[in-house]
């Protein structure tokens, strides 16, 4: 079977801008990651703590949302050859809360050349918005991304 | 009942370091992880760089050390240093860098290091949390 094709550093252009599909969070992906994390905070995992909180309810975990928008942006075109992640500034602005539905919104904010000739980093402003267009967290993510061969 | 023990913005200490106990990431961690999050790892046996950073948040709360009372988690920053591989065992060491005191609550910063097994630090960052101040009474 052939390989997607993946996108290499020359490939990419600053101001770039990628949609994702959507995706309900829902409990059983806050009661999995809960799991999987060891991170059982009340925030997260007590209802009827919840109830009386400025929520209302259960939030997911903002660590959650991250990891699902990374998900959800290799879904959002075609993929960077990419080699590795190297970090990210990122910032939770609001809840995401069980049954809302999230998207990234990303646009390529800069391209850096690195010692190496065979790779250079990529910097993806990202937006997380929920259906009702409120952002819920944005940031910067730095990829490392592979040069095409020769 | 008694409310559970929580670490208020007053019990923070300013330059107080956390260290907690480590685990093995394993092929379960991953397999469940890319399930849940469709964040892939790039090859067999690499771990995508998100998960070590969601471990270190369950191994600190298995410390000494009630959890600390966040309102918020507000925002942070993180580099991979290198790679963590699957079957490589981490912990976490935390050290609080500034905290700030708020109308409501205060704004802790605090410095976080993975290690692995050969005492590398492979990935570390800020987390800037808004904490809850002791309540009255």
């Amino acid at each position: 079977m052939a390989e997607p094709s993946r996108r290499f550093f020359e490939d990419i252009e600053v101001g770039e801008e990628y949609e994702s599909p959507g995706r309900t969070v829902t409990e059983a992906d806050i009661v999995i990651f809960a799991g999987l994390s060891g991170d059982y905070n009340v925030l997260h995992t007590d209802a009827e703590f919840m109830k009386s909180s400025i929520f209302g309810e259960r939030i997911a975990h903002g660590l959650l949302g991250l990891a699902i928008q990374a998900g959800l942006f290799t879904r959002a075109g075609q993929p960077y050859a990419t080699l590795a992640f190297l970090g990210l500034r990122w910032k939770f602005r609001g809840p995401i809360k069980i049954g809302d539905t999230i998207r990234v919104h990303g646009k390529v904010s800069a391209k850096k050349e690195t010692d190496k000739r065979d790779r250079g980093v990529v910097t993806v402003e990202r937006r997380v918005l929920n259906q009702r267009g409120e952002v819920v967290q944005e940031g910067e993510t730095d990829l490392l991304v592979e040069r095409r061969a020769g | 009942m008694a409310e559970p023990a929580r670490f208020y913005f007053e019990d923070v200490v300013l330059h107080g370091v956390l260290e907690t106990p480590a685990m093995t990431v394993t092929e379960a961690h991953v397999a469940l992880y890319a399930g849940l999050s469709h964040d892939l790892p790039v090859e067999p046996g690499a771990v995508p760089e998100i998960l070590p950073l969601c471990l270190t948040v369950g191994l600190g709360w298995r410390v000494p050390q009630p959890p600390l009372a966040v309102l918020a988690f507000m925002g942070f920053e993180w580099n991979a240093l290198a790679p963590v591989r699957v079957g490589d065992t981490i912990h976490s060491r935390s050290r609080t860098a500034m905290k700030r005191a708020m109308r409501e609550g205060g704004v802790v910063i605090e410095e976080r290091q993975v290690i692995n097994q050969r005492g590398e630090v492979v990935h570390e960052g800020k987390f800037t949390f808004l904490v809850a101040k002791r309540p009255a009474g």
